[in-house]
Order: structure tokens, then sequence, then C-alpha cells
């Protein structure tokens, strides 16, 4: 199923909705380089201030040009302090980092995989290959969420077990698509051509096969680095993802969470219109790749 | 012939939680956690560790405690194929009992989560496509791939934030009852048939009340990609040729439109019940920010105390309510649609 088998009903994407979702996809690009250096606090310590509410409306100019002439006591905090004291602010625009390389790593780890075993799946449908399939269902029918906590839980909760159980979950999606892609592009004519001229099997999968079958691979990035962010975040919001004090904005609406009821919401939500923003951006960039690209 | 397709769906269904048991069973112990550690704590002495883990039957070499759990060692301990899940290694009832009690509470979440959903996500998908392009419909694209990238873990605390703090409408986030409230007498074990067979029809207002926003929250996350998928099969049944024949024979745009919507709701099936399997151990957060006391929390338990035959009776049960959801929904998806036969 491609667009273009879509008669002309196929709903307008808003051209805005799109440069929407590449801006956002490059401001978390840039935070994740620059972000844990640009905060006016460091994102691990902690500030004397504890549970500070951010300033109100009205008071932002005021501290706004505090700050130009440099004539505060103390940088503004200008999402407000959680209950430990550490500044909101600096630790939002600190996590992307955390976050977007756990994604990026992940993705790519699962992408190269996936990719790699569909290829041979595809190409090659022998035995050997079915087995492989009948593991990869095996590994797909387990519990999404379960899994990742299970393999981050009792693996470590470091960076590299959270990259290495998001990799183990999104894996057999990649193996599947490529797969099907691969065997769509194997009945083309230029594989039989590449067979007469007597190049070998391996090589033809290789060098022509895989080229052309990247493109739903490469679309379905976008959203799974989307929501392997979104996984992190809630695997760190039930305990079972990064180590405190890691930026990371699961964590961070954790630890805020208990003091919603008290009327605090400054930790939580801030945090947590970074996540929504930040997946709803990589989501719309897939759409719109998907609109471009997938069209054979 | 549906009945033997359904027999070996199910025969299938069997092999593969069969080979998912033995795959978790195997990996959590290929894990460097040590339950054992995690039991006597850091300071005990080398006896008192070996008793423990003779006790949790960790001495024993991997298979023999594979055979043990499968039930194969009859006349030791009761394993699977008794019907056993053995027992929890942090309360001591069995797994089972403690999934009885804690997975109606999930099912019960996500599935008035996916009628109320799906209640929506019709509706609005099917408008949206029999006027495409229309500010409506880009409107609701908009929606749909906002609602489906969302945290619902913050939405459900923003719910609370706003509903119960700032508005007192809803009650606070401690769970399916009041804290003062006596829960009626566990029949299925969902609270509002529980509270009905009881006949008290307050608690079963209190129960409702409970559940208006977690609910709330599953409506709106699922909202979005079932909106998208009934769209996508509208705008292909509107644009295949019975529809162009209905149209042309004259018939009214309302009968033209339920009669595609028939077409699009069978694929749609198939979307549902991979949602609704992710929603299972995915619920956790949400039962999480509320207190509901379901399945999910009971996983994220059992991981974070190295329970092995807890983890192990949850990833099974919830396995197995998957594949038979998906096999529900595939013969539904068979019944709808009549070029299907097996």
């Amino acid at each position: 199923m491609s667009t273009s088998d879509l008669p002309a009903i196929a709903p307008a994407r808003p051209d805005w909705l799109f440069r929407f979702g590449v801006a956002i996809v490059a401001v978390v690009t840039v935070l994740a380089l620059i972000g844990p250096h640009i905060g006016p606090y460091s994102p691990t310590l902690t500030t004397p201030r504890v549970a500070v509410p951010p300033p109100g409306l009205t008071q932002i100019p005021g501290l706004l040009w505090g700050q130009i002439t440099g004539t505060l006591p103390y940088p503004p905090h200008w999402f407000g302090t959680d209950v430990s004291g550490y500044d909101v602010f600096s630790r939002v625009i600190a996590a992307p980092r955390t976050d977007l390389v756990i994604a990026l790593l992940a993705n790519g780890l699962s992408l190269a995989l996936g990719v790699l075993l569909g290829l041979l799946a595809g190409y090659f449908r022998n035995a050997g290959t079915e087995l492989l399939m009948r593991v990869s269902d095996v590994m797909q029918s387990f519990p999404v969420f379960i899994s990742a906590m299970v393999l981050v839980a009792l693996a470590g909760r470091s960076t590299a077990n959270i990259i290495i159980a998001l990799a183990f979950v999104y894996t057999p999606i990649y193996i599947r698509l490529t797969r099907a892609e691969v065997m769509a592009q194997t009945a083309r004519g230029f594989v039989e051509a590449a067979r007469a001229l007597g190049q070998p099997e391996l090589q033809i999968a290789l060098r022509h096969v895989l080229p052309n079958s990247l493109t739903p691979a490469l679309i379905q990035s976008s959203v799974t680095i989307g929501f392997a962010i979104l996984l992190t975040a809630g695997l760190s919001f039930v305990g079972a993802g990064v180590r405190p004090p890691t930026p990371e904005w699961g964590l961070m609406i954790s630890t805020g969470a208990n003091q919603i009821i008290l009327g605090e919401w400054w930790p939580s939500v801030f945090p947590g219109i970074a996540i929504s923003l930040t997946v709803f951006g990589f989501a719309v960039l897939g759409n719109a790749l998907e609109r471009r690209y997938a069209g054979g | 012939m549906l009945s033997r397709y359904i027999i070996r769906r199910l025969l299938i269904g069997v092999v593969q939680l069969l080979g998912l048991t033995v795959a978790v069973f195997f990996l959590i112990r290929i894990l460097p956690a040590d339950p054992v550690s995690r039991l006597v704590g850091m300071n005990a002495s080398a006896e008192a560790y070996g008793q423990a883990q003779r006790q949790l039957g960790l001495d024993r070499p991997v298979m023999t405690q594979l055979a043990a759990y499968l039930g194969l060692a009859p006349g030791q301990e009761a394993g699977l194929l008794q019907g056993s899940l053995g027992t929890s290694w942090v309360t001591g009832s069995t797994v089972a009992a403690e999934i009885a009690a804690y997975l109606p509470v999930t099912l019960e979440l996500i599935t008035l989560g996916f009628l109320f959903a799906f209640a929506v996500a019709v509706p609005v998908g099917m408008l949206s496509a029999l006027r495409p392009g229309g500010r409506a419909d880009k409107g609701v694209f908009v929606y749909s791939l906002f609602a489906g990238s969302q945290p619902e873990f913050w939405w459900g605390l923003l719910f609370v934030y706003v509903f119960f703090y700032q508005l007192g409408w809803a009650p606070p986030p401690l769970g399916r009852l009041s804290p003062m409230t006596t829960p009626p007498d566990a029949v299925t074990g969902f609270m509002l048939i529980d509270t009905l067979l009881a006949g008290r029809l307050d608690k079963f207002a209190e129960a409702a009340h409970h559940l208006v926003l977690p609910v709330a929250v599953l409506t709106f996350v699922l909202s979005g990609p079932i909106i998208k998928m009934v769209r996508q099969n509208m705008a292909r049944a509107l644009g295949s040729d019975f529809v162009l024949y209905a149209n042309a024979a004259g018939l009214p745009r309302a009968i033209v439109a339920r009669y595609a919507l028939r077409a699009a709701m069978a694929p749609s099936m198939t979307l549902i019940g991979i949602l609704y399997g992710f929603m299972l151990s995915g619920a956790v957060l949400v039962e999480s920010v509320f207190s509901l006391g379901g399945i999910g929390q009971y996983a994220v338990r059992s991981v974070l105390a190295f329970d092995y035959p807890a983890i192990q009776g949850v990833v099974l049960v919830i396995t197995a309510i998957s594949l038979a959801v998906y096999l529900l929904l595939d013969i539904l998806h068979a019944l709808i649609d009549p070029r299907i036969a097996y």
C-alpha cells in the first residue's frame, strides 16, 4: 500500500506544518549539541532556591532588563526550580542531548541490523531466513514496554543498555519493512539483468537491491526516533530508565509528579511540553517524508 | 472453514507462547541482575545467601529450573503444565492470584479507553474523509498526528492539575475508589461491574468518577492513530468502484457513506488489535499517575524487584491476551469482509 494508490481524495498536508516539523527537529538537534552549556545553571547541580515558581508574566521584562544590564543577584529561574533545587530551564534544554543520543543510536542500530537482516530474508528465501522471520515474530510479540523495562532494569540502568533495549524492540519492524520492499524490488528487471551478466548473488543483493530498498526504512526512522524518545521518557518515568540526576524529560516529569497535587506545576509541565512538541515534530517530519518519497 | 482456521491459529498461538516463555526464561537469567542479593540485602552472610539461593531454586542448573517451571518435573513443584505460574519472590502469594487481582483493573481501563476512542474517532475520521482537503480535514489530520505522539503520563498529570487541583471536578488521583470507601467484593475484578453486582449505585458512581480522567487520557492518545487509519481507509473506500457506481445510481450520500464505512472498518481492525496489545503494558504510565493498581504497575514492581516468576507470569499472560485479541479481531475482520474466506 503506497500513497500513489490513493485517489485524489488524499488530504492536503498544510505546508506550514511540514516547516514546523523541520523547525522543531532542527531546534532539538541544536539543543542536543549545545544545550547543556548554554543554560544559566548547570543541569546536574542544585541551587539553594528550592521549589521556586517561574516568574510571572509581568516580571519578565524587568528580569530581562536586569539580565542584560547585569544587575541581578543571580540568573533568573525562567522555568522555576523543582523540589530539590534544580533549575528547570537548564535541565529542560540539556535533556535533548540525553534523549536524542539514545534515540538516534537506538534507531541507527536497529536500522542497520534490521535492513541487513531484512535484505537477507527477502532476497535469499530459504529455511534459514524463514527461521529468522519466526525469531523476529517472537521478538515482536514481546510486550513492548515490559521487554524494554526488563532489559534495562536487569542489565543495569545505563545509557548503553537503554539503547540496546530500544534496538531490540525496533529491529523486527525494520526487518519486516525491508523484507517486503526487497521482495518487491527483486521482482524488477534489473535483478534479472544482473543475473544474466553473471554477477554473484550476494553482490546483486548488496550493490543493487539494497540501495533501492532503503526508502521505507528511512522514512520510518523519523517516526521511530520520536517514539524512542517517548519510550525513554516513559521508562525513566517509572524508574527503569536513566539514572538521576541525568537531565531527561521523563525523569523530570516523574520527580515533579508528586508536587503537582500540591499545585507546583512547573517541574512537570515544561519538560512535558518539550517532549510533546519534539515527538510531534518528528511525527510530522516522518509524515511529510512519507508523502514525498513513498510514491513508488 | 472458519473453525479450522481458528484451531490452526490457536495451535500456532500455543507454540508461540511456549517459545516466548522459554525465551523470557533464559533472557532474564542471562542478564547480570542478581535477585538473591536483592532479597537478602548487601550485608548478608555467605550462608544466608546460599540459603536464599536454594529457596529461590537458583542454585540448580538452568535446564532443571526450566523443567520445573514448565511442570515437567512432577512430584516437586507445580509448573505451567499443571496450571501454576509459580510464587512471587516478593510477596509469597501465587503469581496467578496476583495477576488475577491486577489484570482486570487494566482491562477495564483500556477497554473503556478504546470504546470511547472508537466512538470519537470513527465519526470524525469518516466525516473528514467525506470532505477531503477542507479546513476540518486539515485540522483533524493535525490533531491525529499530534494526539498520537503525546506522552500520556504527562497528559494525565496535566488533567490532574487542571481538573482536580484547579477546578475541583475530579477526585484526587489516589486509586479506583476513595481511600475511605471499602471496595465491594471482587467478583469479576472490574470495579464498575462489581459495584453493580453488590447493588451499590453510590460506589458505582464513585468508581466511574475516578475513571473519568484516566479513561479521558487514554481516549485522547488512542484517538490519534485510530482517526488517521479510519480516514485513510475511508478515503480509499470512497475511491473504489462500487462507491462510484452507487453515486452514479443516485443513492443518497448518507447511504453511500455507510457502505464505504463498512469497507473501511475491516482493515482498521488489525491496527486496533496491535494498539490494544501495546496498551496492555503501556497503560502502566497512566496507572501510575492515578494509582489504579493494574498489571502494568505490577510488572514495574516485579521488574524492579527482580521477581523472576512474576516477570515470567506477566509476560506470559499479557502475550496470551494479545494473541487472543489478534485472533478475535481477525475473525471479526473475516466476518465483516465477505471477500475473506478461511
